[in-house]
């Protein structure tokens, strides 16, 4: 691009394809939800087939994947943060996002022995549906707000079921709300970077 | 009778750079360089021209040991970029 004078509707074509460039780069890649919708998946499976065949501290599981996805997520931000050469107002948004999501996540686990494990199971799917249903709308992307419709009706179903059936729920929940839309997003991403 | 557009932001090359930044909340030089595919010298000199007309901010730092320039769209260029779009829809509708 050379810096010369301008006909009207060349500058107009030139803000309209800057602008068009800068918004159509995805500020997600889908890695986290696919990372954390299988990591909670594996830890609510396992802990579901400990229950199944009276396998004892089965709930162990979380306090494993959980933290182990925390660091992993951790590192994978610094590793991200380091290539980013562009801050946009949509990453910023899901910063916030995130972050009030992650603050919800710790309350309502700190508090699950006040309330007992149904109804935290309760809340921890109508976060992840509160979670993914900004998120979509942020992005712009249909699957993620679609995802999180049905993990409100998954969080809603799991009040007619006993603690271990939620435990199915939740993976069921977290497979609609963020595995699938998450994978979705990252063909999206990777088709954007080959463009 | 048309108000003359900005001279500061007809040129190819800075109005590019003005219409990347007002849509991110800052970028590093060199993405602005693979956006507009114009070469580094070039594009130091019209941002250099950009931050003395106060449309932008320039933040020189290091990451990893090499120099790091950041630039962001001031309130003064947001407000410059919205009268030139505005006088340049009156110079378009008028020639149709």
């Amino acid at each position: 691009m050379e810096n010369t004078n301008l006909e009207a509707t060349e500058s107009m074509d030139i803000i309209n394809k800057m602008i068009n460039n800068a918004k159509s780069k995805l500020a997600d890649d889908g890695f986290l939800l696919i990372f954390w919708g299988w990591n909670v998946i594996a830890a609510a499976l396992i802990h579901y087939a400990t229950l199944k065949l009276h396998i004892q501290h089965g709930e162990y599981v979380w306090a494993i994947l959980m933290p182990l996805g925390g660091i992993i997520s951790a590192v994978y931000g610094f590793k991200q943060g380091k290539k980013v050469k562009v801050k946009t107002y949509v990453g910023t948004y899901l910063g916030y996002l995130w972050g009030a999501f992650g603050i919800g996540m710790v309350l309502t686990l700190v508090c699950m022995p006040q309330y007992g494990i149904k109804v935290t199971y309760f809340m921890l799917m109508i976060l992840y549906g509160v979670a993914t249903f900004v998120c979509g709308g942020i992005l712009n992307f249909k699957p993620l707000i679609i995802g999180s419709l049905l993990s409100f009706a998954c969080a809603f179903l799991s009040n007619f079921c006993g603690e271990v059936d939620q435990l199915l729920i939740i993976s069921i929940a977290l497979l609609c709300s963020y595995v699938i839309p998450g994978h979705l997003l990252r063909s999206k991403f990777k088709s954007q970077q080959h463009v | 009778m048309f108000k003359e557009l900005d001279p500061i932001l007809h040129s190819q090359l800075r109005l590019a750079i003005i219409s990347l930044l007002v849509s991110v909340k800052e970028a590093e030089f060199t993405y602005l360089k693979e956006e507009t595919g114009a070469s580094a010298g070039n594009i130091s000199v019209q941002i250099q021209k950009l931050k003395e007309a106060d449309y932008i901010d320039i933040e020189k730092k290091f990451k990893d040991n090499y120099p790091l320039t950041i630039c962001k769209i001031t309130p003064k260029g947001i407000s410059a970029f919205e009268d030139y779009v505005k006088i340049l829809k009156q110079y378009i509708n008028t020639k149709k």
